[in-house]
């Protein structure tokens, strides 16, 4: 035993000294900066000022940064529907046996390799302009001249042109994980369930979306983890300067720690790192919800 | 005992290969400032030799210099400054690891580098950023530009503001200088009869009212650059410093936030902004309206015409004017953001002198011409007296400025307003709320 035990500390030490150094050390460095006011993220920790909880107040009474909060909750929850719904139907219909599986699946998953940068600047300045846009046409053409009107960047619409703009690129990516999990149910079950005299409906809603609990697990976590890091979207939207109907926390930190727009305006890295806090709390609250929520452990397959 | 020896080989064999990958990440180290110098300097190089010359050679030691520039080698800007580190390392053997770490790269990475003490001799990037986020860092050129008795051709108001921002000594060199001021199309102003430049908010109605008239848009603008407008109109009411003041302090009851907003509305009624200006996200103004001819007016920077070029052809004409000067304001019309990227020295650099040396290169004479015409943009060096044809109407207008304002006149000053002050400044140009429902907008969003 006591042979065995050295080797499992030799074996095991070069990992966990790896992750402390790179895990573990700037998520401990990163809490203890947040009870701190910090000039610049690499000041040395004798120019810290202790200032306790008073990073996490002044976010709390923050109006922009509770916009931020607001819109990050409205891009999780929202697009979450529409990306997972999507998605999921898109996943149902590709591994339902239609032709041209692979062709579907390529289309629907191309705007992921598509630099977000030329997608923005698509959405931006072609769909959504007011003078020539694509949706302008379509809406005249369709003889819906206030539809047609609408400015889709002004401040009441820009959020959910965003909101369209960001998911038309998530949903392949999400359709991949379902598709996925859809093809490793077997066909037996269909058959069966066919011969029982199910219809397709009925198979999806009691054979597929159960043994799917675990990939919705996944999809709900990764869709939580992008939504939270939400930045270059919003970056894109709104050049220069924040929006309000584009701000999300990470554009907020941001702006903290390394000043806003072209003007120099105060620093503080321990609220950007009170943001980052807060941000990790959102995302293992949802990932505990997740995992109580969806048990997939009493299915097996 | 085989499977001990098995073992302790597999551990031995772990620990070297983590050694090893330790081994180079301290070689990284020790040379931070190289990581991606070759590849960047070889692609923006004009003359691939000298270049490669400086990739090879190690950073920050007696012979050699290492410079940390915001722009890309593909940029005009990149493109001269590497023609002039390419002449000074012919002319003077002295090699240059010329690193262009673009505006985001060296807005996030500068101040750790310099913090974890990485080798870089000298950097550049806007006045205000250089003095203040990174004045601890700077070396006081005082002396150094008395030897080279660089004032002689520099351009003195710029120098100024350089001292100014600089708490009163000289710490940065200012290249590529600029100005916020209107910029318009020429040919409506001749078309629809206006023979002056409205220097007044009045005169400035009466040519609104003129274009508009003519069947064209007067102004227009772009969401990343409209809290200037409000930031412009309540320095000029007030001033910058008072503004600044309203603006970090919520003081949004003053007399002054009304009188703009309501001048705005007033604009707004009369249909001076273009219909879209709500809904304009960058560049969309500046290229669709203005470029294209169909508004008149922008206020911008003197950048403007070199982004807009390939759009608004050869023939485009520009004309510039300095925010004009309102009822009953303290401020006037030689009053306004002007400034200009700047090179510094970190004061902990071994080659002081010859990074001096090299700035010099940069921002005279030759190159600092090839940066002006490359770029379109202002020349540093008086003895330049020629401009690019394409901004020979900001020279009176640079010419003219006595008061320098910080970037939008004060308007950004406060990070968790701007946002809440653009939205509402858009709605309130676009006509979707009046002078008041933009007061208590400010009013009710606090801090």
């Amino acid at each position: 035993m006591k042979r065995n035990k050295g080797m499992i500390i030799l074996f095991l030490a070069p990992a966990v000294l790896i992750f402390s150094a790179i895990f573990l050390y700037p998520i401990v460095r990163t809490v203890i900066m947040s009870f701190f006011r910090i000039d610049g993220i690499t000041d040395p920790v004798s120019k810290w000022q202790f200032t306790g909880l008073s990073n996490f107040t002044k976010l709390a009474g923050t109006s922009l940064f509770r916009i931020s909060m607001w819109n990050l909750l409205r891009i999780w929850l929202i697009g979450g529907i529409i990306v997972m719904s999507l998605a999921l139907l898109f996943a149902v219909i590709i591994t339902s046996g239609i032709r041209f599986k692979s062709f579907f699946r390529a289309v629907i998953y191309l705007p992921n390799i598509v630099s977000a940068v030329a997608l923005a600047t698509m959405w931006l300045q072609y769909v959504y302009s007011p003078k020539f846009g694509l949706l302008k046409t379509v809406f005249t053409n369709l003889g819906l001249t206030s539809l047609a009107k609408v400015q889709w960047l002004d401040n009441d619409h820009k959020f959910a042109a965003l909101l369209l703009a960001y998911c038309f690129g998530m949903v392949g990516y999400h359709m991949l994980i379902f598709a996925s999990g859809i093809e490793r149910i077997s066909s037996d079950y269909f058959e069966a369930a066919t011969l029982d005299g199910a219809n397709k409906f009925n198979q999806f809603r009691y054979i597929t979306v159960p043994l799917l609990k675990g990939v919705f697990k996944t999809n709900i976590t990764m869709w939580s983890v992008t939504s939270v890091g939400f930045f270059v979207w919003s970056q894109l939207f709104s050049t220069v300067t924040a929006d309000t109907q584009t701000i999300t926390p990470m554009v907020y930190m941001y702006m903290q720690i390394f000043g806003a727009g072209n003007s120099i305006t105060e620093r503080n890295s321990g609220l950007g790192a009170a943001i980052g806090v807060l941000l990790s709390i959102c995302v293992v609250a949802i990932f505990w919800l997740c995992n109580h929520l969806l048990k997939d452990d009493d299915l097996e397959f | 005992m085989k499977k001990k020896g098995l073992a302790l080989f597999l551990a031995s064999a772990m620990a070297f290969s983590l050694t090893a990958c330790g081994g180079g990440g301290g070689q990284t180290a020790e040379t931070t400032a190289a990581p991606a110098a070759p590849a960047e300097t070889t692609t923006a190089a004009p003359a691939g030799d000298t270049s490669q010359a400086a990739a090879e050679a190690p950073a920050g030691d007696g012979g050699s210099l290492v410079y940390w520039s915001m722009w890309e080698a593909t940029e005009p800007q990149g493109q001269a400054i590497q023609a002039a580190v390419d002449k000074f390392t012919a002319d003077t053997g002295i090699s240059v690891d010329l690193q262009f770490k673009g505006r985001t790269g060296i807005r996030e990475g500068l101040q750790p580098a310099l913090d974890a003490g990485t080798n870089i001799d000298l950097f550049d990037e806007d006045i205000d950023r250089v003095n203040t986020t990174w004045g601890q860092y700077l070396m006081d050129l005082e002396e150094l530009a008395k030897a080279a008795d660089y004032e002689a051709t520099a351009n003195a108001g710029l120098m100024a503001a350089c001292r100014e921002v600089g708490g009163g000594t000289l710490k940065s060199i200012p290249y590529q200088p600029n100005v916020f001021a209107f910029f318009y199309n020429q040919a409506i102003f001749d078309e629809v009869g206006i023979t002056s430049v409205p220097a007044t908010w009045a005169e400035l109605d009466a040519a609104c009212a003129k274009i508009k008239e003519a069947g064209y848009t007067p102004i227009t603008c772009d969401d990343a650059y409209i809290t200037c407008m409000f930031g412009y109109h309540m320095s000029r009411l007030v001033g910058e410093p008072k503004t600044e003041e309203i603006v970090k302090g919520g003081q949004w009851d003053d007399p002054s936030v009304t009188a703009t907003a309501e001048a705005y509305a007033d604009f707004a009624a009369k249909g001076y902004f273009s219909e879209t200006i709500a809904s304009n996200v960058w560049p969309a103004g500046q290229n669709q309206e203005l470029a294209m001819g169909t508004a008149a007016m922008y206020l911008n920077g003197s950048w403007l015409p070199n982004e807009v070029k390939d759009m608004a052809g050869d023939d485009f004409v520009w004309g510039c004017f300095s925010y004009p000067a309102v009822d009953g304001g303290t401020d006037g019309v030689d009053a306004a953001n002007y400034g200009a990227q700047v090179l510094a020295i970190n004061k902990d650099s071994q080659n002081a002198e010859n990074a001096f040396k090299l700035i010099c290169y940069i921002t005279q004479g030759e190159f600092d011409k090839m940066l002006s015409e490359l770029s379109i943009g202002i020349p540093a060096d008086s003895n330049n007296t020629e401009w690019p044809a394409l901004i020979a109407c900001v020279k009176p207008v640079m010419d003219s400025m006595k008061t320098r304002y910080p970037w939008a006149a004060g308007a950004e000053a406060n990070a968790d307003m701007t946002p809440i002050i653009k939205e509402n400044f858009l709605k309130l140009c676009g006509g979707s709320i009046d002078a008041q429902g933009f007061v208590d907008a400010l009013k009710k969003a606090g801090n």
